[in-house]
């Protein structure tokens, strides 16, 4: 079986009242998801929370998922809104930036000098860029798919991919060689 | 794909989670029976408290009702119960000797 009808399956499944099909999903999806919201939020613990309340509310809203819909895109569609909201609530965006600024976030100690300088660089990407940068760089996600994901519009998502990828290019010393 | 993606690439790939994270598809999971079991305590409590308003609406008109019938129907009850009883206790006997039987 394909890993997209397998994915099928789980969710037909799922949507039937099957908790352990929706475990298959949670233990299938849970790395990229979160690797999407570790980019996207810079603050490792506060990703994995995002994780958790995104697998949540796909639990309670597995329904509403069309028959043959892609579920990674839906996730990190979810994912990116809960992301969006924590930005929203002045607390935390108050905590994440004296993280940044402390250099206090879980992965800095293990980090290469380049990792943390894109890390840093991903910080200060605007949070729409960083996503699309995110999902269309790291995570291998086509323009379309991660339009599709985030609510945006194609142009805005291949604008912000080029932009952002220069800058991160920037930051690390190297040539913009390719688009 | 170019050099400078691939370098981009590989260095997103350092923060990658681990492909499989027991600890935290359990945690999740516990997060959702948690939140099942709100819901059906929710719904339960909801369930009871409607109930529990329509019969206080409908007594007036159920309590006459409900009087005249039990009156009626006391003596079936009464001797259905009695025959209930009997075959309970009967059925334990039988039981009992069967088993001590085949011992």
């Amino acid at each position: 079986m394909t890993p997209g009808g397998l994915d099928e399956a789980l969710v037909e499944a799922a949507q039937a009242g099957s908790t352990s099909a929706f475990a298959r999903l949670v233990e299938r999806h849970q790395q990229p998801l979160r690797a999407f919201l570790r980019r996207t939020c810079g603050d490792w613990a506060m990703a994995d929370d995002l994780a958790q309340e995104t697998f949540l509310t796909a639990w309670s809203r597995i329904d509403l998922l069309e028959a043959g819909a892609s579920v990674r895109p839906w996730l990190c569609g979810i994912a990116y809104n809960k992301h969006l909201s924590a930005l929203r609530s002045a607390g935390r965006e108050r905590s994440r930036e004296r993280d940044w600024e402390a250099g206090k976030s879980p992965s800095s100690g293990a980090m290469s000098d380049e990792r943390l300088t894109l890390e840093t660089a991903m910080a200060g990407l605007p949070p729409d860029q960083r996503a699309c940068v995110a999902l269309c760089l790291a995570a291998d996600f086509s323009h379309a798919e991660a339009a599709q994901a985030l609510g945006l519009p194609l142009g805005t998502v291949k604008s912000h991919v080029t932009r952002g990828r220069a800058r991160l290019l920037q930051v690390l010393g190297g040539s913009d060689d390719g688009r | 794909m170019t050099d400078a993606d691939d370098r981009l690439k590989a260095l997103f790939a350092m923060d990658e989670p681990p492909a499989r994270d027991p600890a935290f598809s359990a945690s999740v999971m516990a997060d959702i029976a948690r939140r099942r079991f709100l819901m059906d305590v929710a719904m339960l409590s909801g369930v009871s408290i409607l109930g529990a308003l329509v019969l206080w609406a409908a007594w007036p008109a159920l309590a006459p009702l409900l009087s005249t019938l039990g009156r009626g129907l006391s003596p079936v009850m009464a001797s259905l119960t009695l025959a209930a009883t009997a075959v309970i206790l009967l059925e334990g006997r039988v039981t009992s000797a069967t088993a001590l039987k085949h011992d």
